[in-house]
Parts: structure tokens; sequence; C-alpha cells
């Protein structure tokens, strides 16, 4: 599939900002199921810098700064993107959990992924105890991982006002309700509690759905995922979720990191400027 | 410091030869030391501490003696582990070739929280990587030497070293002579040096680099050593909130504007330096920093994430990293050491907990150790499970039977065990240089070395003796005494911040004397029965107490028959140390604001306010003539402070701020003063009234020359309100204000906004014709017209300062 993606992001201030930081991640990732590049990314005010690199994660990010004095600040970033779909997958055929467990503290590449992290932090009991039910001895680690994320979009609720972006882990547990974002994280500490590798994928959906089909929850604003490493030989899947389903050409991926801080869209920090707000409009449209 | 065979060991044998080593002449020096310590107030803050009080620095007055060849032994091992340790920060911030060939395992780099990715692939100059390096040592049983753990993220304890340092040299001068003691001086022109040498550019005026030391502040334990270090390296010492990024070049923001900074040697943690890459939640950084760095326009020392290297779980590894990285065998023991990410060592951990110390893993999960052995079998069941659940963040160490040094305590000699936290300084060509010394710690604990300062008993002084090099005191600039030469940091980059602490220092000084002035009017009338007209007296004292919020409404409106016993109460409530508005609380909020500028104030403002400090917290009886006694004694300590403003200081701008809120102040005094006793109103004796305003301006002397019969209300307003040969005079505070406010660069309004410097002007201007009109000192009703609206421009005009020069907007994530 072919994408344009717009995405609009604007801050308004109750007090003048004298200057605004800001870390964008913002541009398609690229990886082997997907190529792509940003076609424009206005700045408005204009940034005095804007420098561009690849973070440690391999994603692309941008970092600007406003200096003129401001009360709206708006970013808006226009790319184009091709996604395959994933390779097909037999949960059956990965290897067993413990087996996976072991592999995965033994390469630097999937070691960090199994770490607590800033927005994962080390498992509870509660947390332990949900994950333990989704990985009997020995199961395929994609079989479980599989189930795990069908529990959690059939007994979840998506929910906008449940939650905030501080919410924590465990209180998503309990309300059982959330927004992929929360879904995302919940998913990840349970995988990373029975000792599996867990991402945190930030990207979009596409806006509408092909013809006949269900439109998906989280189009219309940034999405979120996980990927799990499955052994050597299943590599990393992505799973969605909010939405219970292997993610497919209908996904686009911006960057992938521990989880949402090391990927946020757009992180900034701000001189001045009292309260403030945050609208952000995201439109994926097929070419 | 004893052989085998009761010998005084050689290296002591000059300690002991002078005589100050006897008992009798030791405590004389510990004595000293504690008073030089207090006086220059050193001291350190305890976390743990709810209060979190500033605790004075527990310095032990026998330093340790280490022999010249010991030492060298210690000094090139700690090179060479500077160096190895430079080499694992390039590598794991580089290429990861230590990951890669399997010489240390991913999960140990990867799972280290102090690690942080977007340090990954930041170019950093050689000497600027591990700037400063510090490890912990022990010495075992054997004698040897061994190495606890390494601090590269923040070594603190140079300053504390120094300061020890200069103590000790002044209590046991002879010995210090005899022992032929090497030298700290040149470490520390090293440290400078380097740091110099380490600057993309020189913005400095005089065409040197311009270079700070970032603190995150006087509430973190270790701000005297930010203080003291900063004064003695010719640093300014800056907050986060003092700097900015621009352009991705880092800025100090002062009262002339934006001023370039080179190099940055920070005492704030790795992950705090920068909200927008970093913890977000930090307020002790700088928003975009690393971007700054990145881009090559500042230098930062220590590098930030220098904390992978003070990791504990590396030490298992470190033969081999010597045999990857340098080719060569370590020179310094480790304590031995066991990382529970290791699947082999983790099974020996838990085979001999009880005879184990752990501690955390990594240097940003806390270094408490827990002695397993010690604990209760709830709380080692509790520790048990934590390990199993995740045994990559713990680390187990070998109880090494530390040696132990002598320690004076309680009049004589004791062993204590210690450990010697000792430093490296890089230097321009790849190297590092040690100093000659450290900072050696008193183990609280008899069977287990710590390391904390929070935990630790004590603080020695460590002296390297007898090596015969260097030992010649050479008249350069390099060996000059240790501690001299303290330059100031420059007087033209007044950072806004500290613009504002010296105007509330001001303020409050002048809050805390008149303060004192009402009490000790009070204390004297009730104490002074020879004193005529006293009673009277006694009410409009007690109104302007009300007025000022030193007691309550209710006892401050006492009908005049009442008005001894309510003075009694009221100084009662006042001598409570408890009560926010009481005697020791106005002391309290000076020292706090001296707290955060003491680096721009005469050395002897701390002292004079340690003192005041202690004389305000002793318990006081509340009887009148125990309150007058303790006036008399903080009156002139007060009159003091005004001394040094005066005579101490140069007239640059913190000067100026200083004066500015000194100024200020008893101007909104002297108003206040009209206003609460009842004088503008009329609703008190006037009579009575005015001879306590006259005392309290201290004008008694100046009216009774003009005036020798009688007080005359006229004369008496017209010297308080308009007289300006009287320096607490209304019309002098205005004048003066006025004076230092148009010497300060004018600030420009934003947008169609007039400039608040331009306000704050024209507001005095119509104050200083309010105190010149004549009319207030004859009539009543201008009287009390002059005092509303006094009342209300005074504290406007502090508030368009702040507006002006303060308002240093804090940076929030968004």
């Amino acid at each position: 599939m072919r994408y344009r993606c717009r995405h609009v992001t604007r801050y308004s201030y109750g007090e003048m900002v004298t200057s605004s930081h800001l870390l964008a991640h913002l541009a398609p990732r690229p990886h082997p199921r997907q190529t792509g590049r940003v076609t424009d990314m206005t700045i408005l005010p204009w940034p005095a810098s804007l420098v561009d690199r690849l973070d440690w994660f391999g994603n692309p990010t941008t970092y600007a700064s406003i200096q003129t004095p401001h009360r709206e600040l708006t970013v808006t970033v226009e790319m184009e993107m091709q996604v395959l779909p994933p390779p097909p997958l037999n949960p059956a055929q990965s290897a067993c959990w413990e087996q996976v467990a072991l592999q995965a503290l033994e390469r630097a590449e999937t070691v960090e992924f199994v770490q607590a992290s800033q927005r994962v932090p080390p498992p509870d009991a509660a947390i332990t105890a949900f994950a333990t039910a989704f990985f009997p001895s020995g199961r395929p680690a994609a079989a479980g991982a599989m189930a795990l994320m069908r529990h959690i979009f059939s007994e979840f609720s998506f929910d906008p006002t449940a939650t905030t972006v501080s919410t924590p882990i465990a209180e998503v547990l309990t309300k059982q309700r959330g927004v992929c974002q929360d879904f995302a994280h919940l998913m990840i500490a349970a995988l990373r509690a029975v000792g599996l590798p867990a991402r945190y994928v930030s990207g979009y959906l596409r806006t509408l759905p092909p013809p006949g089909q269900e439109r998906l929850r989280g189009a219309d604003a940034s999405h979120a995922w996980v990927q799990v490493w499955c052994g050597e030989g299943t590599g990393w899947i992505d799973l969605d979720p909010t939405n219970g389903r292997q993610a497919d050409t209908d996904h686009v991926t911006l960057a992938w990191g521990r989880d949402y801080d090391d990927v946020s869209p757009l992180r900034g920090v701000i001189l001045g400027g009292g309260s403030h707000g945050v609208l952000v409009a995201v439109d994926v449209e097929p070419l | 410091m004893v052989t085998g065979k009761g010998r005084v060991r050689p290296h002591w044998q000059g300690f002991f030869s002078s005589g100050e080593a006897e008992a009798g002449a030791m405590e004389e020096s510990w004595d000293a030391a504690r008073r030089l310590l207090f006086q220059n107030g050193v001291t350190y803050h305890a976390y743990a501490d709810p209060q979190g009080v500033e605790r004075p620095w527990p310095l032990d007055p026998v330093p340790l003696l280490l022999p010249a060849t010991e030492w060298q032994a210690i000094s090139s091992g700690l090179r060479q582990r500077a160096r190895l340790l430079d080499r694992v920060f390039c590598d794991l911030y580089g290429t990861q070739n230590l990951i890669r060939d399997g010489v240390l395992p991913p999960g140990l780099v990867m799972g280290d929280p102090g690690f942080l990715r977007p340090c990954h692939g930041l170019e950093v100059q050689p000497a600027a990587r591990l700037t400063l390096f510090a490890a912990d040592l022990v010495r075992d049983s054997g004698g040897i030497w061994r190495v606890l753990a390494s601090r590269t993220q923040n070594p603190t304890g140079t300053g504390y070293a120094l300061e020890n340092r200069v103590v000790l040299s002044q209590t046991l001068a002879e010995s210090f002579r005899n022992c032929n003691v090497e030298r700290l001086s040149p470490f520390f022109e090293q440290l400078r040096q380097t740091l110099a040498s380490l600057a993309p550019r020189s913005s400095g005026p005089d065409g040197s680099p311009r270079m700070v030391l970032l603190t995150p502040g006087p509430f973190n334990e270790a701000y005297f050593e930010h203080a003291y270090l900063a004064r003695h390296l010719g640093l300014l010492l800056v907050e986060g909130a003092d700097l900015m990024v621009r352009d991705q070049c880092v800025y100090l923001k002062t009262l002339g504007g934006l001023e370039r900074i080179d190099v940055i040697l920070r005492r704030v943690d790795d992950d705090f330096c920068d909200p927008l890459e970093l913890r977000p939640d930090s307020a002790l950084g700088v928003p975009g920093l690393l971007q700054a760095v990145r881009s090559g326009n500042v230098t930062v020392c220590n590098a930030v994430g220098a904390g992978v290297t003070d990791s504990v779980a590396l030490l298992p590894w470190m033969g081999k990293l010597s045999e990857y990285l340098l080719g060569e065998a370590p020179l310094l023991a480790d304590v031995p050491t066991l990382w529970g990410g290791d699947l082999q060592q983790r099974a020996a951990m838990f085979s001999r907990l009880d005879q184990l110390v752990f501690r955390p893993a990594f240097s940003n999960l806390g270094h408490t150790p827990i002695h397993p052995a010690s604990l209760d079998a709830a709380a080692r069941a509790d520790l048990i499970h934590r390990i199993r659940r995740r045994p990559q963040d713990w680390v187990a160490q070998e109880a090494v039977a530390p040696s132990t040094a002598p320690v004076w305590r309680d009049g004589r000699m004791e062993a204590r065990p210690l450990v010697l936290r000792a430093f490296a300084c890089a230097t321009p060509d790849g190297d590092w240089m040690v100093m000659p010394g450290g900072l050696a710690r008193i183990s609280a604990d008899d069977r287990y070395p710590t390391v904390s300062l929070q935990q630790g008993a004590g603080a020695k002084d460590v002296w390297v003796v007898g090596s015969g090099l260097a030992t010649q005191p050479r008249r350069s600039r390099v060996t000059a005494p240790d501690g001299a030469g303290d330059t100031g940091p420059h007087g033209g980059d007044l950072p806004s911040r500290a613009a504002d602490h010296l105007f509330w220092v001001g303020r409050y000084a002048e809050r805390a004397d008149n303060v004192v002035r009402i009490l000790r009017a009070a204390a004297r009338r009730l104490s002074d029965d020879a004193h005529p007209g006293a009673d009277e007296e006694l009410v409009p004292l007690l109104r302007l107490m009300g007025w000022v919020g030193m007691i309550p409404p209710v006892i401050a409106a006492s009908p005049a028959a009442d008005a001894v016993r309510a003075m009694r109460q009221s100084l009662e409530i006042i001598a409570d140390p408890g009560n926010p508005g009481g005697l020791r609380a106005h002391m309290d909020r000076l020292r706090r604001s001296v707290l955060c500028v003491r680096d721009r104030l005469p050395a002897d403002v701390s002292r004079l306010l340690v003192v005041l400090d202690q004389r305000a917290s002793t318990p006081l009886r509340s009887d009148p003539a125990a309150v007058q006694l303790r006036l008399d004694e903080i009156a002139p300590l007060l009159a003091a402070l005004v001394g040094l403003e005066l005579d101490g200081m140069s007239r640059g701008p913190a000067w100026r701020f200083l004066v500015l809120g000194r100024r200020l102040e008893r101007a909104i005094g002297i108003v206040g003063a009209l206003q609460g006793s009842g004088v503008a109103a009329g609703t008190v004796d006037i009579g009575a009234a005015l001879s306590v305003l006259l005392e309290l301006g201290a004008a008694n002397a100046a009216y009774r020359e003009r005036h020798p019969i009688g007080i005359r209300r006229e004369a008496v307003l017209s010297l308080l309100l308009a007289d300006l040969e009287h320096p607490r005079s209304l019309a002098f505070q205005i004048q003066t204000v006025e004076r230092q406010l148009a010497k300060l660069p004018e600030v420009e309004g934003d947008g169609s906004n007039v400039s608040p410097t331009h306000l704050a002007l024209s507001l005095l201007s119509t104050a200083t014709q309010l105190v010149r009109d004549p009319q207030p000192a004859r009539d009543a009703g201008a009287l009390f017209d002059l005092t509303e609206r006094l009342g209300r421009i005074l504290p406007e005009i502090s508030n368009l300062l702040s507006q002006a020069y303060f308002s240093h907007v804090f940076a929030r994530t968004t």
C-alpha cells in the first residue's frame, strides 16, 4: 500500500512563550516492510535551528528551536510511504517462550527490550499474574503473545476519557479501560514480565477503511502498537492490541523504542506560556 | 599507625614529633577545627533528614597519613583505572565492540538505566569525558588497596578535601610542616587548565573561555562544595534556570543580557541535564543542552552519560576489560564483586548470602549497601525476594575486613575502618593527574566500610607524607598555599536569579533588623522600671507588633490598662521557635536567602549568619530580661551585616540589588510603623507613640540635637519623613532606591507595555514629592493620606523590580 500522511499539531498558550525546543519523531521509519520520506515539514513560527538525525533505535528524529515569542505554535508534516504486508505467520511454529526468553538475554538487539523502562516499570505481582496466564509451560512465544493481544482487545474497553498520558499501567489493568497507548504499554509490561522482548511502536492507521470494512480504532490520531520478539526464526512480529490483530498494510510506522518516552511524536520544552492546549489532526489516505 | 611490635610506624613519626598529637593538644586542635569549620559554614545536607537541615561537616582532627611509596602505587593504579573507564565510555557510546566481541554481557549495558541512548554517538573531546574521576578505595587486612566503586557522573569530594586541608594545615601547622605533606594546589590548578583547554571558543571579555559550574542548587547535599569549588576555580556558580540554549549555543541570562558559555563543569546528575532529551520532569537542567553539545558549541564535563562507567556491575569484568582495551593487567585490585545478571555469579551470590554486602548494580539506582546478615528474618526474606525478581539490578561484594585508622573520639584515639575517595583530573595530553591526598570517610560501622557521606561518621584529610619531592614550597602560582587565591567570579555577569536572591537578602535582613528593634523597645519598657511613661508606650508597640504579624490581633488590641500583661504574653509568643512570625523564623528566612547567593557575598556574611542562627535558635526564656539580653547579642550582629554591605562589597550590580532590597524594606517598615502604631490614624496617645517611633528610627539623639525640649509632633514627623540628613528617614530611603535603580540597565517592556524600570522610576519620583511635602507633618489627615499612598506605591515598586529583573521563567515540558 502507498499512503500520503499529513500530521498537524497546534499548541496554543495562555501567555507569551519566549522560546520552545522541540524533538519530533515525525518521519516514516525505514524498515524491510516500509519505505518513505517526508515531503514537507513546516513549523510556525519559523524555527531558528532545525537538525535531523537518526536516534539510537534508528528512528529519524528532528530537533527544532523556536526563538521568536509566540502564543501559538504549529507543526505540519507531510510524508509519503509504501508498506508491504508482513510475511505469513504461523504462531504455533515459533519457539517456546522459555527458550525465547533465554535467547533474548544473549543478544544486544533484544536484551534492552526485556528491561524495565521509564514508562514500563518492573512488573508488580498483579502484572506478573496477568501475564503468566497466557504463557503456560512450553507454549510457543507467538501463540502466547497473540492470546494476550486478543484478551486485551476483547476484555478492555477503548475509552479516551478513562486515562491520561500519565496513567500508570497498574491502573489500566484494574480499570480495564484506556486508549492505544495504554494497551500497548500494558501488553509490553506483560510480555517483559515473562522475559519476552517487547517494543513500543508509534505510527498511524489509514483513516478510511477499505470498502466494506469497519473503521479501525485510533484512526485520525497517532496510534501505537507492540512488537514482540519470538525467537531467532520468527523474529519481531507487530501486534495491535487495540484492534486485536497483527499490524499489516493498514499500519504506518514512525518510530519504535522501549516505550512512549523514546518515540513520542512531538516532545517540547517551553519557556513561559502559562496554561496550554494542544490540537492534533492526522490524515492517512491511500494513494 | 603502630607496628606489630608497638612502635610508631615511620611515616607517623613526623606527626608525633611536634607535640600536637598529645592528648591535650589534640583536644585543643579538635576544638579549633570545629570552630573553623563552623565559622566557614562548611556543611552538607542529609536528604534523609525531614527538615533538610544543614549539618556541620564532621572533620576528624587526625589526618590519614600515607607514605609516599604506598601512595605511588595507588596513584598509578588510579591513573590506569581512569584511562580504562574512559575507553569503556568511548566504546559504549560509540561502536560497542565490547558487546559485539563478547567482552561484556549485553544486558549489563542495556539493562543499565545509566546508559543514556540520546548520548550515543555524541562526539566528546578526550579530556572532557572523565575530566574529574573519583574512586572509593578500601584497604583490606592484608594492606592491599581495593576499588569499591568509581564515581564518574558526579565525583563529589574535591572541595571538601580542599577545605579539610585548609583547616588541618592551620590547626596542626607544625605537624603539617614536619610531615612534608604533598600540596593539593597543583591538582586544582591542573583542573582549571584542563577545563580552559576544553573550550570550543573563548567568549569571555578578556579573551579567555567563559566557564561555569552547574549546581542543582542550595538544597543539594553538596552545595557547599559547589560554591567552594566554583570560587576556588574562578568559575561562575549557576543553576539550570540561569542558562538557556539559543542557536544551539548555551547562554547565561544576566542583567546585562545573554552571555555565551563555553565550558560547563556540571554537578547535576546525568539524566537531569536536559529535560528535552533526558528526564522530562527535570527542573535542574537546561533544555536543548545535549543538542548544544552535539553541535560542538559547548563542552560539558564530565560528559553526560558518564554514569554508565559508575556501574559496580562492571567490577567483575575489570580484568577482561583491561586486557582487551589496554592490553595491560589492572594495577589496582577490586573488591571481589558478583553481578546478579550473570547466571554463575548469581548462583555464587545466593550460596554465600550472609558473607556478602549487596548494593544496587547501577548508579542510577542508588548506592546504599545492605548486609543480609544484619537483617531480621522478614527483612532478609524480602531482600532475597527482591533480588530474585530482578537479579540484574544487584551486585554482591565481598565484605572486605578493612584495615583501620586512628580516629579522635571522646578525648582519645580509636581505631575505625575507613574508605578513601581518591581523585584524578584529566590532562589535555590524554593522561590523568592524581590528587596527592583525598577524602577519607570514617565508617559508621565497625564491620563494613560504608561509603556514603550521609551514613558515614566523619571525614578525614589525607596526607601523603615524606616523599622528599615537591615538598619545597615553590613560590609560583602553582604552589600557592592550599585554599588561597580564591578568585571571585566576574562581577559583570550577575545572573537574574542571583539578583533576585540578593534583593531578598536585603529585604529579609532589614525585616529581621526591624523586628529586633521593636522587640528591644518592648523588652526594655517591661524590664526597666525607671523608664518614665513606659506603660503608655507599650500600647503603640503592641499595635505595631500586631500590624507586622508578630502577635495575634486580639492581643495587639489590648487596652492600656492591660498592656503590661499583654506584652509579657507577646514576648512569650515571639520567643517560641515554632512561631512563623517569631524571632527564630525571621533569622531562618534570612539564613535561607543568603544560602542561595553566599558565593556572591563577602565570606564573613556566612560566618556572621552561622553565629546569628546559633543565637536565634538556642532556646530562649520569655522573661523580659532574658529576651533583652539575647536581643543585645543579636542586634550588633545584624548591624555588622550592614557594615559588610557598606564596606565589604564593591559597588557592582550584586551590591546594588542588596541595597535596593534593604532600602525598600526599610521604607516599607517606616510607613508600616506610622500606620501600625496608630499614629497615622490618630488612634493612640500621640506623645507616647512618637517617642516609640523616634526610638525605632534610631533618631533620639538626632532629635534632641535639633529640638532639646520635649516631643513635638511636627518636628518628630518631619525628621522621620523628610530629613535627608537622617539615614533612617523615609526620604533618605527613597532617594537611595532612586539613585541605585537609575544605575541599573533599563529593561525594555514587551510589546506595547511600558518598561517596568521606567514605571518604577516614575513611582519613585511621585514618592519623593509626597515625602517632601511639609503638610503631613502638620496635619493628621494629610499624614493619613501619605501613608495610604506610600503603602501602595512601595510594594508596587518591589513588584516592578521583580518583573524587570528577576522574571526568569522556568522551562516546562509539553
